[in-house]
């Protein structure tokens, strides 16, 4: 890459790992690229089971009991010193939406306006947020 | 897979030889650079139509594509060739008969629209962000956010699992709503940071974790790249303690090519 970004940033918040393992190579590129016409198509050894294995799918009771139980591992009390009363303590002065709106504004403000929509495009094909296994 | 009879002839040897397609690039002499292999550690080439070029090596299908390192390979020559270059990856086990079939049947028809896509990927490069919960934090929030949560959430924890299956159902649900809710608040809050300094963006495919909330293709002029990943640290750092950004790249342009055929 002619800005191969080697050297790390001061902050290192940003995690930049080089896709090396079996498995960030396959989520980079498969299904991806041109398909061309009348190409032969090769036998791809275990990659459908790899395929499979790398999306779940949601929405199913198993799903919920997986939610659950990592809610019932959290231990609350443990956060930094502060006990479930102060946490919601704190939620409550500013309503439950406090802190993502919180969020927002400290990454606008860390960020200045992003630059108006000049640039801006629409995504050429928009994949619904949730997945089917379907698209092995 | 179909038989190269004038090939098999030509060597004797019933092996079926093949021409593994890995993208394709503007036709440059000396592009490829000395020594780079690819799939079964074959010598890559370019085979050319005017002022386009395949990127290729030769297989023989006595063995199967589809192990890791030819994956992998496929990855290396597309990432090797798009820091040189421009190039519109081909999907991974595109095999055609041989250097013709190339020419004929790939880079002329789809000769207009191989440079249309070539023009437009000039100078960009594919950056992979992907944004996950530190599920602590968002967790606490449900629990601290809905009193029903932490009320279900008190009663169950310390109970045997049968005699709370429904509770833990109702629970289960319940949160994964309330972030399913905050994934859809906090995509938009991200991508508006985001997407504003890209060229195109595409979402990808997920999984459905509780710690996943977004994971999209960047397509980045290549002369912005460092700005936008300073840009991306400074976001990475706002966001930090609910949510961990992770960039992987400058890759070629996998998801910017379209997954269709060309006709």
């Amino acid at each position: 890459m002619t800005v191969q970004s080697q050297h790390r940033r001061g902050g290192g918040y940003l995690e930049r790992p080089a896709p090396s393992g079996l498995a960030d190579v396959i989520e980079i590129i498969l299904d991806k690229g041109i398909v061309i016409d009348a190409y032969v198509r090769v036998s791809l050894v275990g990659i459908e089971l790899l395929t499979i294995d790398a999306r779940i799918v949601i929405a199913s009771v198993d799903t919920y009991l997986r939610f659950a139980e990592a809610t019932n591992r959290l231990d609350l009390y443990e956060k930094g010193g502060k006990d479930l009363g102060e946490f919601v303590g704190d939620m409550q002065e500013g309503g439950a939406s406090k802190k993502t709106s919180g969020a927002v504004k400290g990454v606008k403000r860390a960020l200045g306006s992003g630059g108006d929509d000049e640039e801006r495009r629409p995504a050429r094909k928009s994949s619904s947020r949730r997945r089917s296994t379907e698209e092995a | 897979m179909t038989t190269a009879t004038s090939t098999e002839q030509e060597h004797g040897l019933g092996l079926e030889r093949g021409c593994y397609v890995y993208g394709v690039v503007p036709f440059g002499d000396g592009l490829i650079p000395t020594g780079l292999t690819g799939v079964g550690d074959a010598p890559v080439r370019l085979v050319r139509h005017a002022d386009i070029a395949a990127v290729v090596s030769d297989v023989t299908s006595d063995r199967a594509l589809g192990r890791a390192a030819d994956l992998v390979a496929h990855s290396e020559v597309l990432d090797t060739l798009a820091g040189l270059t421009t190039v519109v990856p081909v999907h991974f086990g595109s095999v055609l008969l041989d250097d013709d079939s190339v020419v004929e049947e790939v880079l002329a028809p789809g000769r207009e629209d191989f440079a249309d896509l070539l023009a437009e990927l000039e100078g960009r490069v594919q950056l992979n962000l992907r944004a996950t919960y530190v599920e602590d934090a968002v967790l606490a929030e449900v629990v601290a956010a809905d009193p029903e949560v932490a009320a279900l959430r008190e009663r169950t924890r310390d109970l045997p699992e049968d005699q709370t299956y429904g509770e833990r159902v109702r629970l289960g649900e319940l949160v994964a709503r309330a972030l399913e809710r905050k994934r859809e608040e906090d995509t938009a809050v991200l991508m508006e940071a985001v997407t504003p300094r890209v060229a195109a963006w595409v979402e990808r495919g997920g999984g459905g974790g509780i710690d996943d909330v977004v994971d999209v293709a960047l397509l980045v002029d290549t002369v912005n790249l460092e700005s936008f990943e300073e840009h991306l640290e400074g976001l990475a750092e706002a966001v930090h303690e609910r949510i961990r950004l992770r960039l992987v790249g400058p890759v070629a342009p996998y998801d910017f090519v379209g997954g269709a055929g060309w006709a």
